[in-house]
């Protein structure tokens, strides 16, 4: 056990000449073998026009390289009883497959193939145009969805996070396969990727085969840096949408500081106060979601007080200095003025007084206990092995859990101090129409 | 033999006061304990006029116990590392704790301080019931679980436990009062046809005595029976639900099916798997999103229950494209229903299914998941054991005629929610 306290299975590392750094976290007794690609290539790096990019690509890897026709990449995982998908992010994109352990060549060979040979053709890509736009209409569905859309294009007028990881609606509709091709062979390659095998393997003979499979690769991926620097907001921006729903609803974001910064335990801190559980440390559940907990302070005062059915802080490292977000469903017949009356009240009060000892004490607790069993299966274990070195290095998970044991009361009521300014919020409200909602 | 350190064997313990324990071990490589509290609460028993009643007590439940108020349960939780969680179903409600292994003693005795000694205080009734009444309203208001909605009222009659997604209505949580759902407690959380499911690395009878010392308060009372009203025979039929104003149109086609016990279940649980179960391989993944690149998701499922079943098909596309989704959809069900499976796609599909067990092994929450499975349709302790020559001895013209029975096409129901008439 590491001395930082989170129980992680012991990594090897390696480094390919190409590039490509190799992670293998074995877990002799697990039956299961978990391999994870995760490429430093998020919606980041795209610009106007082909926004949406590397989501497109994260679907084209499915669907055909030289040694896999279409269909075949699925079938070839599938049939030995594994799982595979993907996600993309604002500032990566990661692919994983699960596979029975002796499978465990199916998918190192299928990541080998892809990661610089995908086909990416005219057919397939007007054919995927639909499947993405289909899931693109999905999450409209959602009020929350356009909400953080309309929030992240009032927050940034420069910097990539202005738009969602799925891509503009036009550019779903116009971009070219030439235009995804181009940015496939521009930023995906085994310098801008790490590989992860977590599970039951045999190391010597997985790090040959490792090396056997990805050595030859041609060393690509350009640099993945993003130089536009978003300039500091002067005063409060706003926006109110309207549609279909069932309460009102409202996000309210701030800008925050990069993973780098050194205020970033503080402000996980300060997220875990208002939002209830550590989103990197967490007994029992993975990083998406969050349970409410009834000892959160935007819970207490929101939900409790039969102001909101839901309500929630949200804040996650990124590269760049990006959104700190609260949101609260309305609970029926209560109008979003006081909703965000409540709202402020709660970081205000955070800000002139900071957190209690109490509360300091809880958070310790549960980034202690969810530190403890963080990991447990291949695929959760190649998960946040992936996610960290990904971000920076394996190290980060150690030395952000020793420091978000450290924090101060009074470094989270800075970090609340330098954060919730009126000047530097932006706000979009979501007013239902209601007719759908009550015929 | 069946070996009781592989978390593939369920072992069925003693009764404890009328209370079924089950014991699983946990996977060698976790650390972790999970235990399962299955009772007949589900929302098939909520009394009429007042729907919702089995939802909001079983959200009650995570909101303090015994001497635990909710922020004291919440701490208490934190400090062990462990968390709580309540699923509420048409037949059952379930209650899951989970956490360190080392630590599962205390923590069976806060699930049964959970199960047995719920608070009701006034404060989180209120909160439930304003929760619901928004989930009410979502209910009606997002295309997907309008469509579902949609789907079972048509599906089943008036009375049916499946024709409800248990949430009441407006008015029927306004009757909610406290009496009445402690009532419901007291009458439906019993050790009557429950089962304590426990997946720890420690044997049987130390799981059993445990057991005895914390729920030895359980009377032993009879379970509630679910009524199940004859569904009766219809002819094919389609509603439709136009919500203006959003983006996809939620296309479900299903109806009444087989329960669990049914001796087709193995075939019809292929059938499925081949024509929307198994993700990628499936011939509606293949054929309407792959080959037609019309909808982001398209799917099936079969949900087998202990006392009936019912069956659906789901897909989500654009108001555009939903006219040539639904004859797709519609294609797929006639053939799965009416012509043999091939011997390489049937091959294909179960070695899939087959070979997947051991990705359900890999932490503890998801070998309990299969125990709970294993354990509420009574299935046999080696069950997952044998599973793969269950599946291998299933012939294509099987998986032919449990389709026809399973998946019913002539009496289903086909529902079409969203934006039907955008341009």
């Amino acid at each position: 056990m590491p001395r930082s306290g989170v129980r992680r299975p012991r990594v090897r590392s390696i480094t390919l000449s190409n590039g490509l750094r190799v992670l293998l976290a074995p877990e002799p007794t697990s039956p299961t073998a978990s391999v994870w690609v995760w490429y430093r290539v998020g919606s980041k790096n795209e610009v106007p026009g082909i926004t949406g990019a590397s989501h497109w690509v994260e679907h084209m890897l499915f669907e055909g390289s030289p040694r896999y026709a279409k269909g075949e990449i699925d079938r070839a995982v599938l049939r030995v009883g594994g799982e595979l998908n993907a996600f993309t992010d604002t500032d990566f994109t990661a692919y994983f497959t699960t596979v029975p352990r002796d499978h465990l060549s199916v998918p190192l060979d299928i990541e080998a193939d892809r990661m610089t040979r995908a086909a990416i053709t005219d057919e397939e890509v007007a054919r995927e145009r639909t499947v993405i736009h289909s899931e693109r209409e999905g999450n409209e569905n959602w009020p929350e969805f356009r909400v953080e859309e309309e929030l992240l294009q009032l927050a940034f007028r420069i910097h990539p996070y202005r738009w969602d990881a799925l891509g503009r609606r036009r550019d779903i509709e116009e971009m070219s396969a030439e235009q995804l091709r181009a940015y496939y062979r521009r930023f995906y390659g085994p310098r801008n990727a790490v590989l992860v095998v977590a599970g039951g393997f045999d190391v010597a003979g997985t790090a040959a085969e490792v090396r056997r499979r990805f050595s030859k690769l041609p060393p690509w991926g350009e640099d993945v840096e993003v130089r536009d620097v978003e300039p500091p907001q002067v005063g409060e921006r706003r926006s109110t949408l309207s549609g279909p729903g069932t309460t009102p609803y409202i996000q309210i974001g701030w800008r925050s500081p990069a993973l780098s910064d050194p205020a970033t335990p503080a402000t996980l801190v300060l997220d875990t106060i208002l939002g209830g559980e550590s989103r990197v440390f967490s007994a029992g559940m993975g990083w998406r979601g969050r349970r409410e907990h009834p000892t959160a302070r935007l819970y207490r005062a929101l939900v409790d007080t039969g102001l909101a059915v839901r309500a929630t802080s949200g804040w996650t490292p990124h590269f760049y200095p990006s959104l700190f977000t609260v949101q609260a469903q309305a609970a029926p017949g209560v109008s979003l003025d006081r909703v965000e009356a409540a709202v402020e009240s709660v970081l205000e009060r955070l800000a002139r007084s900071g957190p209690t000892a109490k509360e300091m004490s809880d958070v310790r607790t549960r980034i202690r206990r969810g530190a403890a069993l963080a990991y447990e299966g291949a695929t959760s274990t190649g998960f946040r092995i992936g996610y960290f070195a990904t971000l920076q290095s394996l190290a980060l998970e150690d030395e952000l859990y020793r420091r978000l044991l450290h924090v101060s009361a009074r470094s989270v009521r800075d970090r609340a101090r330098a954060l919730f300014r009126p000047e530097a919020r932006v706000v979009v409200r979501y007013e239902p129409t209601g007719a759908a909602a009550n015929e | 033999m069946s070996d009781a350190n592989d978390p593939l064997t369920v072992e069925y313990g003693r009764e404890v006061r009328g209370l079924t324990v089950v014991r699983q071990s946990t996977p060698a490589s976790a650390a972790s304990f999970s235990a399962t509290y299955v009772g007949p609460a589900g929302w098939g028993f909520d009394p009429e006029g007042e729907g919702g009643t089995a939802r909001v007590v079983s959200q009650v439940l995570t909101s303090g116990a015994g001497s635990y108020d909710r922020v004291a349960l919440a701490r208490r939780l934190d400090r062990a590392g462990a968390t709580l969680s309540t699923e509420c179903a048409p037949e059952s409600a379930e209650v899951t704790i989970w956490g360190p292994a080392a630590d599962w003693r205390q923590l069976l005795g806060l699930l049964a301080d959970v199960v047995l000694r719920p608070r009701f205080a006034a404060d989180d009734l209120s909160r439930i019931r304003r929760q619901l009444a928004e989930r009410q309203l979502r209910e009606l208001a997002q295309p997907g679980s309008r469509a579902d909605r949609e789907l079972f009222r048509a599906a089943y009659p008036e009375g049916h436990p499946y024709r409800s997604t248990g949430l009441g209505d407006a008015r029927s949580v306004l009757r909610l009062t406290r009496e009445r759902l402690r009532r419901f407690h007291r009458e439906h959380y019993t050790s009557g046809d429950a089962l304590l499911v426990v997946s720890v690395p420690t044997r049987l009878p130390a799981v059993e005595a445990e057991v005895r010392s914390h729920f030895s308060e359980f009377a032993e009372e009879r379970a509630p029976e679910l009524r199940l009203p004859r569904v009766p025979t219809s002819r094919p039929r389609t509603v439709s639900v136009e919500l203006a104003g959003r983006s996809q149109v939620e296309i479900r086609i299903g109806g009444d099916s087989i329960a669990r016990s049914d001796p087709l279940y193995p075939a019809a649980f292929l059938a499925n798997e081949v024509l929307g179960g198994r993700a990628q391989l499936s011939r509606l993944f293949q054929r309407v999103r792959e080959e037609g690149g019309l909808v982001y998701h398209a799917s099936s499922e079969l949900e087998a229950m202990r006392f009936g079943g019912h069956w659906m098909v789901g897909a989500g596309t654009g108001a555009d494209r939903w006219r040539k989704v639904v004859p797709l959809l519609a294609k797929e069900l006639d053939r799965i229903a009416h012509r043999a499976v091939s011997a390489n796609e049937l091959r294909e599909v179960r070695e899939s299914a087959i070979g997947e067990l051991p990705l359900a092994l890999e932490s503890t929450a998801d070998a309990h998941e299969l125990a709970v499975e294993v354990a509420y349709h009574r299935l046999p302790g080696d069950f997952l054991s044998r599973w793969p020559s269950v599946l291998r001895s299933v012939t294509p013209g099987e998986i032919r005629a449990a389709a026809d029975r399973s998946m019913d096409q002539s009496h289903a129901v086909t529902v079409l929610a969203g934006p039907l008439s955008a341009p």
